[in-house]
């Protein structure tokens, strides 16, 4: 099966004072449906991979290869309309427009793209009522609870059915209790769209509902193992 | 901790340095404003004084009667009185020359026979030059010229120089030269001396003259004198020491000077919102670190002290800028000013060199000074408010803030209604500081409703915008309605400045409406002839002659020549127009809006009674048949009042009466409007060149039909609002400017909400519609807010710029239209001011951006 998305030799440098390589020639190949945890200490190159994968910062060197396109080949509307009809994202500080409600954050992708508003709010329902979320639609997020704007937020990545779901240390606001709603709702998302995920995070414990686990240290690949879930874990 | 906390002020000015510029200009631009209409004002003031003392020369005295003049037989009254040293006739014209650009000159007909000690300083020993006494008294087209005036136009003994007078262009001959100092400075030298019997017989004056200028021996007191004279001589001839006649004359120019200041006070109040503006975006701007200071240990005095002290030292560096500014402004001011009291009121003076005043130089620092702190007390106040954690805490916690509070709102209803309740039911004479108190009640009522407004407007525009424009109109008007703390400052501003143009503009249409509505009731004839471009002038009149003539063409169906005068009423200067009342009420049977027309007809053209118009009767509390007592230079009579009418020549007020009483009391048979009624069939158009040609070669004259009439007095409505139209330009232009403002520091303080747009999939362009769409919804409810209170101001302007300063009843006609055009020009200017802005919000990287703390 051909990879959704491939990295070759990808290295990304920041000028600040003297040159720093956040991203080291990192060379990678992700298939449709798993789930890939990418974890490392802070300062590893977690998020600038992410932001690269996604196509909102381009690699220094190196090739990205997302749905059979290079990344690198793409302009700057090209990538952002990949990312938002392809690409699901789901951050640890929720990034929820505060001016818009739920629905009309879910709705919002659908609407950019040209969709009819009344279209886009019956799907941003459907969605948010499908992550759990039937009530409180119409509150803005400041109104909300961390879980339910992390809910939102879910939905709003999940709006267009996206190849790639990537979510950047998405507990990392949460409490535990409320952090593992949130883990096992993705786990079941999975299983019902089949939907690839890269899970950005440090936290062990929402590493394990991955099935492979790629280590970065300094911005390099230090380990890259599929990972078996204990059959003791609770979710 | 000052210190600490001044060097983080002046790293933010570091770093916002638009900002900085914005407040500086706001406050220098009041400033400005205050400091070059007081300059103004003073400047005409003091011209008028100056040009009546110069002329005075050494008078201690001075006999007068209006405009008109007075018979030169009271000269031998005057010089038999005891105690009088001295005494001159004078006649003053202000002649047009046929020199380049047609150069006004001020013609003094004195008694060249006598050694003129009053005017010693113009014709001392040495400085005047007559080749040939003898010629110069002999021939009665002599002249004199100060030197100034000889050396702008290279005038040599015996040169020629054109004159236009009453009957024609005459020719003068150069025939001496005086020093110009004293009365020989005025008017920037442009004066000359004739023999004062060659000067009446030239410009049509007969035997009456324009002055008496005396001087009293030593044996007697000014004031003495004065009483002494005062009883000698008819109750309708002044006795006056030369600088308080100065002070009569004052009072014909008050209402530009109340004007003015009503318009600076206007102009202040946006400038005092524009720093208000500033300051609470510059809240915004630091609400991370103010959290930081608080969480740190600075006190909320402290943060309180910061802001008020930066609001201090802008407003000393504004001030100054302003006085400076403003004293550039008042030179370009002054001439406008006095143009117009010269075309309006006939007072022709002498342009005082504009001095910089130091005590309004210090009045206008304190003013910013205050000003400026006092607007940034609001945002201050919130800033030490400011809950620490809340402000560390990231965007999407950040909430509305009380900013619509109920109290605030119906605070701001009972400011707004008690305003205008207030200018409703206000009564004339209560004081214009207490007055303006009431259009300051209704724009902070205005303020404080704003929030509501906005939260309004933003529900009316949601889902418009999102029919028109989608998802990024529906952010933007989100964006706008939620931020009430940015925003309401922005809308506050632009509501502002265009309620200053909209009730600006309201007030000239008013004033244009009651006008036109004046002159069809009043002025309703077919052809109006003038002898002056002047709505007043005291030089050019149609001699008796003149009059017969025009009466005399074929054609003519109904004839009413009038005379323009202005006497003193009881410490007034008031308009006489004599009319032939009967003629009159041919050609304007409505004129009256009190009072029986046949029987006000029958005794006005009687003698046996006057009009008067309605601000004099309000004055004056004066109903139907009370008594208008009036002294002439032949004595004083009373009429009763039989009619009256809105009539605008004078804020002082207007007195009709038949030009019958006027030939016997003021021995004036000129004219200077001729109102014609044509036969039916007779061409307008025909019948004006008619009219010119029989004039042509011996007077000048200006022709109109009625709507050309209406056209002329509307231009001339246009020069006394000349510096309105200049400061409603300058009031857009700072409402731009904060506009530009807010939505840069909008994009600004939305660089991570835009990051996230951008991250989940808007495009760069989408972004700009979005910010420039939030930029159109924030100048609409401007435009909205700034209409309403646009009427609310022209209500008061019309009540109060109008009735109390004039006593006029103006009508508020308000230019609904107008709204219509600003909106496009609004659109527009909102999209220029926010482009830069919205292009940097899509040049945001989106990664810092919602790395962005």
């Amino acid at each position: 099966m051909a990879p959704i998305l491939s990295l070759d030799n990808v290295t990304k440098t920041f000028e600040a004072g003297s040159r720093v390589a956040a991203v080291c020639g990192i060379s990678l190949e992700i298939h449709p449906g798993e789930r890939i945890a990418i974890m490392g200490p802070s300062g590893s190159g977690k998020s600038t991979l992410l932001n690269l994968i996604c196509g909102l910062d381009e690699p220094t060197s190196g090739s990205i290869y997302f749905d059979g396109k290079d990344l690198g080949k793409l302009d700057d509307d090209k990538r952002t309309r990949l990312r938002r009809e392809k690409i699901g994202m789901v951050f640890q500080t929720f990034n929820l427009l505060p001016t818009l409600n739920g629905i009309e954050n879910v709705a919002l992708p659908l609407r950019l793209n040209g969709v009819a508003s009344k279209i886009a709010s019956e799907k941003a329902a459907a969605m948010l009522k499908r992550v759990g979320l039937d009530e409180r639609v119409h509150h803005r997020p400041d109104e909300m609870s961390g879980g339910e704007r992390q809910r939102v937020a879910i939905a709003r990545a999940l709006i267009f059915d996206p190849l790639l779901l990537l979510a950047d240390e998405p507990t990392g606001n949460l409490d535990s209790h409320t952090g593992n709603d949130v883990l096992n709702l993705l786990d079941d998302l999975h299983a019902e769209f089949n939907t690839t995920i890269i899970l950005v995070t440090h936290s062990d414990h929402a590493a394990e509902h991955c099935d492979r686990h790629v280590s970065l240290l300094d911005g390099e690949i230090v380990s890259d193992e599929p990972f078996s879930p204990s059959p003791v874990k609770t979710l | 901790m000052t210190g600490a906390l001044a060097l983080i002020t002046v790293r933010q000015w570091k770093l916002h340095k638009l900002r900085l510029i914005l407040t500086t200009l706001g406050i220098a631009l009041g400033v400005a404003i205050f400091f070059a209409i007081q300059t103004t004002n003073t400047t005409l003031v003091d011209s008028l004084h100056t040009t009546i003392e110069k002329l005075a020369g050494k008078a201690t005295l001075q006999v007068t009667s209006g405009d008109s003049g007075f018979s030169e037989d009271y000269l031998k009254t005057v010089r038999s009185t005891a105690g009088v040293s001295l005494s001159e006739p004078v006649t003053e014209t202000m002649a047009v020359t046929k020199l380049a650009g047609s150069q006004k000159l001020l013609v003094l007909g004195l008694d060249t026979s006598s050694d003129l000690q009053i005017y010693s300083e113009m014709f001392e020993e040495g400085g005047v030059v007559v080749k040939n006494p003898l010629a110069f008294t002999s021939h009665a087209d002599s002249i004199a010229v100060s030197r100034k005036f000889a050396d702008r136009f290279g005038l040599k003994d015996g040169d020629k120089m054109s004159v236009q007078v009453q009957d024609g262009i005459k020719e003068l001959t150069v025939r001496g030269f005086f020093r110009s100092v004293g009365a020989g400075e005025v008017y920037d030298g442009n004066v000359g001396v004739m023999d004062i019997a060659a000067a009446q017989s030239m410009f049509g004056r007969g035997k009456r003259i324009d002055r008496i200028d005396i001087t009293n021996s030593l044996d007697i007191t000014v004031d003495e004198l004065q009483q002494r004279l005062a009883a000698q001589l008819p109750e309708g001839i002044r006795v006056s020491r030369p600088d308080l006649r100065g002070q009569s004359l004052e009072s014909s120019v008050s209402s530009i000077n109340s004007g003015l200041t009503i318009m600076s006070f206007l102009a202040f109040i946006i400038c005092a919102f524009l720093i208000f503006n500033s300051f609470s975006i510059s809240l915004n701007q630091r609400w991370k670190e103010i959290g930081i200071l608080r969480a740190i240990g600075v006190t909320r005095f402290g943060i309180q002290g910061m802001f008020l002290l930066e609001a201090a030292v802008l407003g000393v560096i504004g001030s100054a800028i302003g006085v400076a500014v403003g004293f550039a402004l008042a030179r370009a001011a002054i001439g406008i000013v006095l143009n117009v009291s010269q075309t309006l009121y006939g007072l022709a003076t002498s342009p005082k060199a504009l001095e910089f005043n130091y005590v309004f130089a210090a009045e206008a620092l304190i003013v910013g000074l205050i000003a400026s702190t006092l607007a940034a007390w609001g945002p201050a106040r919130a800033a030490g408010r400011l809950d620490p954690a809340s402000a560390l805490h990231n965007i999407e916690t950040r909430g509305r803030g009380n900013v619509a509070s109920m109290p605030r709102i119906v605070l701001g209803a009972v400011f707004v209604i008690g305003g205008l309740l207030l200018t409703a039911f206000t009564r004339a004479g209560v004081g214009m500081n207490i007055q303006l108190v009431y259009v300051l009640l209704i724009q902070i009522g205005m303020i404080l409703t704003l929030p509501k407004i906005i939260e309004y407007g933003g529900k009316l525009l949601r889902p418009l915008m999102n029919l028109l424009f989608g998802a990024e109109g529906l952010i933007a008007v989100e964006t706008m309605a939620r931020s009430p703390h940015r925003t309401a400052s922005t809308v506050g501003a632009l509501m502002v400045g265009l309620a200053f143009v909209f009730s600006c503009a309201a007030f000239i249409v008013s004033q244009k409406a009651a006008l036109n509505h004046s002159l069809d009731k009043s002025l309703n004839c077919d052809i109006q002839v003038a002898s002056s471009q002047q709505l007043q002038s005291s030089t050019y009149h149609f001699s008796q002659a003149t009059t017969e003539k025009v009466a005399a063409l074929p054609g003519v169906d109904v004839f009413d020549p009038i005379r323009v005068g202005s006497i003193d009423y009881r410490g007034d200067i008031i308009s006489v127009l004599a009319h032939d009342m009967n003629a009159y009420f041919t050609i304007s049977p409505d004129l009256l809006d009190t009072g029986n027309p046949e029987s006000a007809r029958a005794i006005t053209s009687r003698g046996e009674g006057v009009l008067v118009s309605n601000n004099f009767a309000l004055r004056w509390n004066l109903k139907l048949g009370d008594p208008v007592e009036l002294d002439t230079p032949a004595g004083s009579f009373q009429l009763p009042v039989v009619g009256m009418l809105d009539y605008y020549r004078s804020e002082k007020g207007t007195i009709f009466l038949d030009s019958s009483l006027y030939r016997k009391y003021w021995n004036d048979t000129d004219s200077d409007y001729i109102f014609i009624n044509l036969k039916p069939g007779i061409d307008k158009a025909d019948f004006k060149q008619k009219v010119f040609d029989v004039l042509a070669g011996d007077q000048q004259a200006f022709v109109y039909t009625h709507e050309e009439f209406k056209a002329w007095v509307s231009s001339l409505i246009d020069q006394f609002f000349a510096l309105m139209y200049l400061q409603m330009v300058v009031a857009i232009f700072v409402a731009a400017l904060g506009l530009a403002n807010t939505m840069i520091i909008s994009v600004d303080e939305r660089r991570r909400e835009l990051g996230i747009f951008r991250a989940i999939g808007g495009l760069r362009m989408q972004v700009v519609k979005m910010v420039l769409l939030e930029a159109v919804a924030i100048s609409l409810i401007g435009l909205a807010a700034g209409a309403l209170t646009g009427i609310f101001n022209a209500y008061y302007l019309v009540n109060t710029a109008a009735k109390v300063v004039a006593g006029f009843t103006v009508r508020l006609v308000f230019p609904y239209s107008m709204i219509a055009w600003a909106l496009p020009l609004v659109i527009v200017v909102a999209v220029g001011a926010a482009l830069w802005p919205a292009i940097k919000a899509a040049r945001l990287k989106v990664v810092d951006a919602i790395g962005y703390e």
